[in-house]
């Protein structure tokens, strides 16, 4: 039932040929099946049940979203569900609170299935900081799922459930995306609140929809879409329905691809993916031009500095007093702090808190952050510059597809520059999406990212749903596995 | 640019960062430490920037709430998540006191 | 012990007056259950976010005006990234760049001298949470977590204790005027922290601070920067020096003690709270929240001492903020303020405080105490009869005439009828006024007192003293 469109399946239930119930066991046997994948740290099966048996009650309505399983990351909070943003340190947390996202898919009535694997804080590129170990590639199972949304990314390409929540902070909903051949939406900061989500940079977090198609995505971006009491930063935008100009002829659109994004930096049958996508949609009667935009090769400094330097101070709460692992018998309260952290955070989050700490230490504050905040206004009016004279800016998600998930860690460097195409969109706070557009030499998926100017997750859906429709790619690993 | 930073100054950030770094760890942080002080390094070359910072990409200004109390934890509840407590407090170790 | 000038600076936190927390919704209070005002944004939980309260930029706003500070129009908040039990982010979240107030002044008496103390900044903060320290625990409280707080920093501009006593009486006494603050320091609501160095001439550099944290009490704060400027005093004429360093008052010591020598600068790792966007303050905001600020104690004093109301009752009126604010009400009437202000600290006072009352609980309406201060200032009612019938004045609708009549008092108001009583105790007198006649002073008192007893103290007794004067005289 899980691969039928979503429309048929809500018909389904309104008729009650099926019930929520039929959905929930369906989507726990299929993750059952592809449990080597490792995409869930927890798994929401007996409420998850209880709520589909309540459901039952409930008119189906129009909502598209009734009954249907969900996926959440594991960095979302889930009240009395156990959120371990996949460390140690939260290892056997149970909030007694709920993230705002987490209330509107709750209100939608959509059920959490169980919450997914992830780099820990989601530092990092590939999931493979994760305290529980990566999630593996359901194209192949020797590669990375990307990260730090693995989890979210690995559950929707293996088709185990119809949608999944990630976060994005420098690329990590968009990279993984891309990865593994699905649909994932970075809305522009202060589109989704963030009440809720455990920060790991709070300037550039922000939360989104990862889906197997375009549709699909827009619909769950809007439910959880809008303004939020509990988030400051948080938008005052009217609602919207993100699906309006799916559908819609894309002649006329005006698109920009920075050279930058096209450089030598990209494999060559990533730049050729795009090259072809480029020629389609100029045989559709959209403009694509090369530009040159300032600042992008700069972007992943600014975000060295500006994420490192926030999540010293965001993960500094993590100290085992209010919440979360406590060393046994500390010698005094130096020893606590000292020895909980040590022994709570992993080798990347621990680097990377280190170099935070040192980046706004004394006269550093001043060279380092300061300067790169200023930086990024600069870049912002880069982007604004282009979104004068252009609807959209495309350019390939990732440099190379999904690698081995034996590739060595130990350039601490590496990680960074896996995101180096997708992290401008965090420091301008724009929407980005990644729709596959094709498959590598070894049959692994290829991403083009699109750009949207702020709040306009609209236009970004009606070019990805063109495409995905010119495109009609078969983007279903491990077919023979399941009963189609 | 240097190849690793000193053990001082790895204990110095360890110790601001509040991890504690084993003596066999120190070589290994000296230098992937410096590795991405290498990284972040590179803004030094940027120059002609405006000074103007964006903090954050905000969309507007703080609308203030109104002081009005609203539904708060029951002791019970705010110890449920503490690793030590004692009566109603959270417990840690003693420390030595700032106040008079 | 050689001269030496000392230089003082001195940083206040002040909680403000308000229901919630800054950043989160729950109650601020004091005094209540241990973690029972809280909520999972005091206590740092992972992905809760601050908001910001209305009342506490009001009150910080009104805190600048009195202070006599500009008030930035746009401002942000900054993260003090250090790791304490108490701080339960361990960030507490401040303004470091763009403090609310800048560049303001309180002024003081000092040997008669009117001294501005300047103030370099005023910002907006969260408080911590409360350590109780028992045997080898500290355990941790959660109540004062978020609890806003203003803190007020002078220049370094005070020379002595005395001044600095100065400054936070006048401090705490705008404050507690204005509603800011409840400035108890007793319950921590309001705290002084002062920084004292000294040196031999005003062309030297400033000596060496020593940072004297949490003095309890305004006279301790005056006795430990004493204390502070003669033990420096001392390293100095020995020839020592010593470093920078926090120290504490011990009230049982009477001294300064050592907490820690100062590392070499503090790390705070401020950078822009990114959770909180600007944050515009407009002219309009400034004049609505300065139409709530009632008349300060200065101008009280002044006030009332141009009523006609002595120094010392002044003074005293203004000591007692809930008298003081009575009267205000009444000070467009055309009144006795006098006998007014004699009438307010004396019997109501003394009525409020046996009975614990506060004065706008009671039934003294304003039309009430005025007809009552006319009525003692006519001589209608003498002052035993004010003891009389205050309970009832207080306690009852009734106005002053009805009760005056129920309780059948009739005081002899008509200078004839008082003139016939008096001739009559001369009459029946004449040894006592031979002895007047002869010089002795006793005489009148006891003709006085026949008088008084035959009217049964319904009356004037200067009235009657007048009268018996002018007849013994005739």
């Amino acid at each position: 039932m899980l691969d039928k469109s979503i429309q048929e399946i809500h018909e389904a239930l309104k008729n009650k040929t099926i019930k929520p119930i039929d959905l929930v066991e369906e989507a726990f046997d299929r993750i059952e099946k592809s449990k080597e994948l490792n995409a869930y740290i927890t798994l929401n099966k007996e409420e998850a049940i209880k709520k589909a048996k309540e459901l039952e009650e409930k008119e189906v309505g129009n909502n598209l979203l009734f009954g249907l399983p969900i996926a959440v990351k594991d960095n979302i909070i889930t009240k009395d569900l156990k959120t371990t943003c996949a460390s140690h340190i939260l290892e056997n947390f149970v909030p007694i609170y709920n993230a705002t996202v987490v209330d509107k898919i709750e209100a939608n009535d959509m059920i959490i299935i169980g919450k997914t694997n992830m780099d820990e804080f989601a530092m990092g590129s590939s999931s493979r900081t994760s305290y529980f170990g990566a999630p593996k590639n359901p194209w192949n199972k020797e590669k990375i799922s990307g990260g730090s949304s693995g989890g979210s990314a690995t559950t929707i390409a293996s088709r185990d459930v119809l949608f999944a929540l990630g976060t994005d902070t420098g690329g990590s909903i968009r990279q993984p995306a891309s990865y593994t051949g699905i649909v994932g939406m970075k809305p522009t900061y202060g589109r989704v609140s963030r009440y809720g989500l455990v920060a790991f940079a709070s300037s550039l977090d922000q939360i989104g929809p990862m889906t197997r198609n375009v549709y699909e995505n827009a619909l769950l971006l809007n439910a959880i879409a809008g303004a939020d009491d509990k988030d400051l930063t948080s938008a005052d935008k009217e609602p919207e329905d993100f699906t309006r100009l799916i559908g819609k002829d894309i002649k006329g659109m005006k698109i920009a691809l920075p050279n930058y994004f096209m450089s030598d930096i990209v494999t060559e049958e990533i730049r050729n993916e795009v090259e072809k996508t480029k020629k389609l949609l100029e045989e559709n009667g959209a403009i694509v031009d090369y530009v040159n935009m300032k600042y992008l090769d700069k972007a992943v400094t600014l975000y060295q500095i500006i994420a490192m330097g926030e999540a010293s101070s965001n993960l500094a709460r993590f100290d085992g007093i209010r919440y979360g692992y406590r060393v046994e018998n500390p010698k005094d309260i130096d020893d606590l702090y000292l020895e909980t952290r040590k022994n709570g955070f992993g080798k990347e989050v621990k680097r990377r808190i280190m170099v935070g700490s040192y980046l706004l230490s004394g006269e550093n504050a001043k060279i380092y952050y300061n300067k790169a905040l200023s930086i990024r206004d600069d870049m912002k009016k880069e982007f604004d510059r282009v979104f004068k004279n252009y609807d959209l800016i495309i350019g390939p998600t990732t440099t190379t597809t999904a690698y081995d998930l034996t590739d060595p860690m130990d350039d601490p460097s590496k990680s960074f520059m896996d995101d180096v195409l997708v992290i401008p969109v965090n420091m301008a706070g724009l929407p980005g999406l990644s729709l596959p557009i094709g498959f590598g030499k070894n049959h692994m998926p290829i991403g083009l990212h699109i750009i949207g100017n702020s709040f306009d997750e609209s236009t970004i859906y009606q070019l990805a749903s063109f495409l995905e429709k010119q495109l009609n790619l078969d983007l279903y690993p491990r077919k023979d596995d399941k009963n189609v | 640019m240097k190849d690793k930073l000193t053990k001082e100054e790895v204990l110095h950030v360890a110790h601001l960062a509040r991890i504690k770094v084993d003596e066999d760890e120190i070589e290994k942080y000296q230098v992937e430490l410096q590795k991405l002080l290498n990284d972040v390094d590179k803004i030094k070359e940027v120059e002609g920037y405006d000074e103007e910072r964006m903090i954050a990409p905000w969309s507007k200004d703080t609308t203030p709430r109104e002081d009005e109390a609203k539904e708060m934890l029951n002791p019970k509840e705010v110890l449920k998540n503490a690793p030590k407590h004692s009566g109603n407090y959270i417990e840690v170790p003693i420390v030595i006191s700032e106040e008079a | 012990m050689s001269n030496y000038i000392p230089t003082i600076g001195v940083e206040v936190h002040c909680e403000l007056k308000t229901n919630t927390k800054i950043f989160s919704n729950s109650v601020n209070g004091y005094g209540q259950m241990a973690n029972s005002l809280t909520n999972v944004i005091d206590l740092g939980y992972p992905g809760t976010l601050p908001t910001l309260n209305k009342e506490v930029i009001n009150l910080a706003i009104k805190a600048a005006l009195i202070l006599n500070c500009k008030i930035r129009p746009k401002m942000h908040f900054d993260r003090k990234n250090y790791f304490y039990p108490d701080n339960p982010k361990n960030y507490q979240i401040t303004q470091a760049e763009t403090p609310i107030g800048y560049d303001g002044y309180v002024e003081i008496d000092i040997d008669g001298k009117k001294k501005k103390i300047e103030i370099e900044e005023m910002h907006i903060e969260e408080d911590t949470c409360k350590s109780t320290h028992r045997g080898t625990k500290t355990l941790l409280d959660f109540n004062r977590a978020g609890v806003p707080l203003i803190e007020i920093v002078t220049k370094p501009c005070m020379e002595s204790g005395e001044e600095a006593k100065l400054y936070l009486e006048k401090l705490k006494e705008l404050l507690f005027y204005s509603d800011v603050s409840d400035c108890k320091m007793e319950e921590g609501s309001m705290r002084a922290d002062a920084n004292v160095s000294i040196r031999k001439s005003i062309s030297d550099p400033y000596g060496t601070k020593a940072e004297i944290k949490n003095i309890g009490s305004i006279s301790n704060v005056k006795l430990s920067i004493e204390k502070e400027i003669e033990r420096q005093a001392k390293l100095y004429d020995n020839g020592e020096t010593f470093l920078p360093q926090t120290r504490r008052f011990d009230d049982k010591l009477n001294d300064t003690v050592l907490m820690r020598v100062k590392e070499t600068g503090n790390d705070y790792r401020y950078f822009p709270e990114p959770d909180i966007p600007y944050v515009y303050i407009t002219e309009k905001q400034i004049e609505e929240v300065r139409k709530t600020i009632p008349m300060l104690p200065d101008k009280r004093r002044e006030k009332y001492q141009s009523l006609g109301i002595s120094e010392v009752n002044a003074k005293k009126l203004v000591q007692n903020r809930a008298l003081s604010d009575y009267l205000n009400e009444l000070l467009d009437e055309k009144l006795d303020f006098k006998t007014a202000s004699n009438l307010l600290l004396g019997d109501i006072s003394g009525y409020l405080n046996k009975n614990e009352e506060e004065i706008t609980n009671t039934h003294l309406t304003k039309e009430k105490f005025i007809e009552l201060t006319n009525n003692i200032s006519d001589g209608t009612l003498t002052s035993k009869n004010v003891k009389e019938i205050l309970d009832t004045v207080m306690e009852s609708d009734k106005n002053i005439k009805e009760i005056i009549k129920e309780k059948g008092i009739q005081n002899i108001t008509d200078g004839s009828a008082i003139t016939e009583m008096i001739k009559k105790i001369i009459a029946e007198n004449p040894d006592s006024v031979a002895d007047y006649k002869a010089g002795k002073d006793r005489a009148i008192k006891y003709l006085m007192g026949q008088v008084m007893k035959e009217s049964k103290g319904a009356l004037n007794p200067k009235m009657a003293m007048d009268i018996l004067q002018e007849e013994l005289n005739k």
